[in-house]
């Protein structure tokens, strides 16, 4: 394997932990807003890091800049979403607890 | 390593499809069948198929999702109990209707996997026609130039489709309840990328759908997607009235495909033979701008579209 | 190199699949939402994988849809505004999440 080929490797691998990441924080965490706060970190720069590795694969600079800009969909697309989802789950009535016991 | 990628791809769509339908929460079911479409999509994709897996991420993450979203919540308006009470009534026939299924669904997969042999002569035969029409992707040319009768029938479906919709709500011109618009800071930031963004790559598909992956349906569906978007945020509204450039947006492209076929009638040629590749351009055209509108106005449940509060 | 490829794919898949868990548990409209988020985010990486090891760089078109459209969903959902009515109340979240 060529250098470009290991640095490639080792971003998809890390992008992938990033995922399992997101996917554990969403399997354990105590309720919808810390779900939310996990997987939209992984998973942002997980896609980050498998886009730069598969950009390093494909070996074209339009390929690499079309990646680029599903990335920056993807983030403002995350945002959005994250963003409205958490509005309607303090709606539902999400008890968010504080270090100090209370709620807020 | 494949065989493993297959398989579990195929095991996941069993399994989404069966949690789509099966249960008693209604929501679950909606989200488990956006999964659904999501994990098809990924399927496509695998099978190497660019140009369904363009369609279905459009249709599949633009506007159906969409669709069931604002069909289960004019649900719980009419009757708040039920889609959360949805108890699963067991017939005495589904075993049978089952196994039925199943029976047909591996005796066609057993046939499908044995034709080897003389088939594939049409697909050499359409290789060998293919550049004559102008085209270099073959998927486009089944669509529009080889088998074009099958595709002017399904937008002249959808226009049925949408006659359907219109006749269940009666002609009083009343719509269904519209869902409030989501006017909120972020989502409009959010509109003004993706709405000029999704008109930029369905004018691509278009035009690609010549040579590359792409063609008339993925770039309708794009834009019906984008229209989607901007029903939810307030953009566009929904409208009693069909206006004249709707009714015309509705029937271009099942008019302008049957013209063509019609008219190489009275030049000698058979009926829907495509006079050029300029022929081809028109009718894609005229076949997105139907396609955008009449999903737009089957999401809406409306008979047409107004400009919005902004 | 050729191993790398398929073998993402195949952990993104189980990473889509363990996602449905919390689709099928919720308890939540929100919590099935959001685990929905995620499963678009990693179908999106499958695919933009697809188009890597199968070469076949249309797909990143495919992709490019699904992440443009996404959002949309969610907006519909915000929409939609209103709390399940099958949970009895606001979740606790002590009560078995585990």
């Amino acid at each position: 394997m060529t250098a470009v080929e290991v640095l490639a490797a080792a971003m998809l691998v890390a992008g992938g932990g990033f995922y399992l990441a997101g996917t554990v924080g969403l399997l354990r965490f105590p309720d919808a807003l810390s779900r939310l706060h996990a997987l939209t970190k992984a998973d942002n720069v997980g896609l980050l890091l498998v886009c730069a590795g598969l950009g390093l694969l494909s070996g074209s600079l339009r390929e690499a800049a079309l990646l680029l800009l599903i990335w920056l969909l993807a983030l403002l697309a995350a945002t959005v979403s994250a963003h409205l989802i958490a509005r309607r789950a303090l709606a539902d009535g999400v008890e968010v607890e504080r270090r100090d016991g209370g709620t807020p | 390593m494949s065989l493993a990628v297959d398989l579990s791809i195929a095991a996941g769509l069993v399994v989404l499809a069966w949690r789509s339908l099966a249960g008693r929460d209604l929501f679950r079911g909606i989200v488990m069948y956006i999964v659904f479409g999501l994990l098809l999509a990924v399927t496509w994709a695998r099978l190497g198929s660019p140009d369904l897996a363009m369609a279905e991420a459009a249709i599949g993450a633009g506007v159906t999702g969409a669709l069931l979203m604002v069909a289960y919540w004019r649900l719980k308006r009419i009757s708040p109990a039920e889609p959360e009470d949805r108890s699963p009534r067991r017939s005495r026939l589904a075993a049978t209707v089952a196994l039925l299924s199943t029976g047909m669904v591996a005796a066609i997969g057993l046939a499908a996997v044995q034709a080897i042999g003389p088939g594939g002569i049409a697909g050499r035969a359409l290789f060998e026609a293919l550049p004559a029409t102008g085209l270099g992707n073959p998927i486009t040319g089944v669509l529009v130039v080889f088998r074009n009768l099958d595709t002017v029938l399904e937008v002249a479906v959808l226009l049925a489709a949408y006659l359907a919709v219109r006749a269940v709500l009666g002609d009083r011109g009343e719509s269904l309840a519209q869902p409030p618009p989501q006017e909120a800071r972020l989502v409009g930031a959010l509109v003004g990328v993706v709405a000029p963004l999704s008109v930029l790559v369905a004018l691509y598909l278009l035009r690609a759908g010549s040579y590359l992956p792409g063609g008339a349906f993925q770039a309708g569906a794009t834009l019906a997607a984008c229209g989607v978007l901007l029903l939810l945020t307030g953009r566009l509204r929904a409208a009693a009235d069909a206006g004249p450039w709707v009714r015309g947006a509705l029937v271009v492209g099942t008019a302008v495909f049957g013209l063509f076929g019609v008219a190489m009638l009275a030049f000698g040629e058979p009926l829907l033979a495509i006079p050029g590749t300029w022929a081809v351009y028109l009718i894609e055209t005229a076949m997105m701008v139907s396609i955008a509108v009449t999903l737009m106005l089957l999401f809406a449940g409306a008979a047409g579209l107004g400009g919005g509060r902004r | 190199m050729s191993l790398v490829l398929p073998a993402l794919l195949l952990f993104l898949l189980g990473n889509l699949f363990a996602g449905l868990w919390r689709v099928h548990r919720g308890p939540t409209p929100a919590d099935r939402m959001l685990s929905a988020l995620l499963i678009g985010s990693t179908s999106v990486a499958a695919v933009l994988v697809l188009a890597e090891w199968q070469q076949l760089p249309a797909l990143r078109v495919a992709s490019l849809l699904v992440v443009m459209l996404a959002a949309v969903i969610s907006i519909a959902f915000a929409a939609i505004a209103q709390a399940s009515a099958g949970s009895p109340g606001p979740p606790d979240p002590k009560a078995g999440e585990r």
